[in-house]
């Protein structure tokens, strides 16, 4: 269709053919796009699906152990309560013992004292006993060195005399020494 | 170029740069999930403060450091306390190993340690036994003596028995009711019996604040201050051979 503008003629354009060319490009782009857009988001959501069933199996495998290290230690505590208690008896057996071992130890060295006092009692006793055995007979045989004293020579007499009181002399220290022993 | 082929051109330019644009708010493909989500944690061992102080058999420092002291005399046996100062060096009082014919000094296990030489103080109602084979645990002695109110524990074997810990606080300073010691002692409602003398008294912190020697009728302990224990300790001369009964 001719134009008429201000009276003159033009030659006619071609606008719509253009516009339509590039409407028809621009839509042909964004179709496209649009498509890949859409096959680009689905991936992703696979991705992300897949994503999470991996994240919520570790979860659960995670869960799992946890629990089960829960239990663990709760039977780890259990029995360590147990062995706690196991060595604290111990250790009040170990006190008792080496409270017995003492005692026995103290009870030894006063019977040992005892076995000591009654050894030298009787070692004192002995010397008693043998000294005044030994004075004892002298005295005897110098009452009859006495009753035959003219037989006898007077310094004899007088030097045996001399060595039995002698005898007797350390009968009573051993005596003495008896009775010393006896106060302690 | 027309003004509606330039438009067209700039349209054109729009709509290519707006989806471009939108690459980048768009949502990225995720990341690959960890086969172990459990996070690294360094242990920390819960006993290591004061691990040191236990032994095998689970005693703890205050117990192993304990010893009991038989003075086998002439004609009578007694029984005291004491505590390791060093490997091979034990603390008890003076009263303890006087007048012996033989010491016997065994541990809190019962283990028996010979003993070599015996010394005592003169001027406190303290002594040292030197011991032939290494005592189980020593001890830390507090550098100060302990204040009014402040916790004592005492360890050793009164009368004789089982190794016993007692706790008390101590009530103050005196001086010395027996004149055994020079200088003023401390007063502790801790209780001991005849047996605990030369018991360590521990602080809070466990350091040896005093040695037990004697007690009253109310039932409180005296001890020898930690300080004059440290005044024993570094006058060597203040130390004499402990007298024996056979003189």
């Amino acid at each position: 269709m001719p134009a008429w503008v201000h009276g003159a003629t033009v030659v006619p354009e071609r606008p719509h053919r253009t516009a339509l060319v590039v409407l028809s490009v621009v839509l042909a782009v964004v179709v496209a796009a649009a498509g890949g857009l859409t096959w680009y988001l689905l991936h992703v959501n696979a991705a992300w699906q897949e994503h999470s069933q991996q994240w919520q199996a570790l979860a659960q495998r995670e869960g799992a152990d946890l629990a089960q290290a829960r239990s663990d230690l709760e039977a780890t505590r259990t029995e360590l309560q147990g062995v706690t208690d196991q060595l604290t008896t111990a250790q009040n057996r170990i006190t008792q013992l080496a409270d017995e071992k003492a005692q026995l130890g103290d009870q030894t060295a006063a019977q040992q004292q005892l076995a000591d006092y009654q050894a030298r009692i009787s070692t004192a006793a002995g010397q008693v006993a043998t000294a005044l055995a030994t004075c004892i007979d002298g005295q005897e045989q110098l009452i009859g060195y006495i009753e035959n004293s003219a037989q006898y020579d007077a310094q004899s007499l007088a030097t045996y005399r001399q060595d039995v009181e002698n005898y007797c002399g350390n009968a009573r220290d051993a005596n003495a020494s008896l009775q010393a022993e006896l106060k302690k | 170029m027309t003004l509606r082929a330039r438009w067209a051109g700039g349209a054109l330019g729009v709509l290519l740069a707006v989806p471009l644009a939108a690459c980048g708010v768009l949502p990225s493909m995720p990341p690959p999930v960890p086969t172990d989500a459990v996070p690294t944690v360094r242990a920390t061992p819960t006993i290591s403060a004061g691990s040191d102080q236990l032994s095998p058999d689970g005693f703890d420092a205050v117990r192993r450091m304990a010893v009991r002291i038989r003075n086998v005399g002439c004609g009578e046996v007694s029984t005291g306390s004491g505590f390791a100062l060093t490997a091979t060096t034990l603390v008890t009082n003076r009263h303890v190993v006087a007048d012996s014919s033989r010491l016997q000094v065994s541990t809190y296990d019962g283990h028996d340690v010979d003993v070599t030489a015996a010394s005592t103080a003169e001027l406190a109602d303290l002594a040292l036994v030197r011991t032939k084979e290494n005592l189980p645990s020593a001890p830390q002695l507090a550098a100060t003596d302990p204040r009014q109110g402040d916790p004592v524990t005492v360890v050793g074997y009164p009368l004789g028995g089982e190794l016993t810990v007692t706790n008390g606080h101590v009530i103050g300073s005196t001086t010395d009711p027996l004149n055994s010691t020079l200088g003023q002692v401390l007063v502790t409602d801790a209780r001991v019996e005849p047996g605990s003398s030369g018991s360590a008294a521990l602080g809070a912190d466990g350091k040896v604040i005093g040695v037990v020697y004697a007690k009253n009728a109310e039932g409180y302990s005296f001890l020898v201050p930690v300080s004059t224990l440290r005044a024993m300790l570094g006058d060597e001369t203040g130390f004499e051979p402990a007298p024996t009964c056979a003189g």
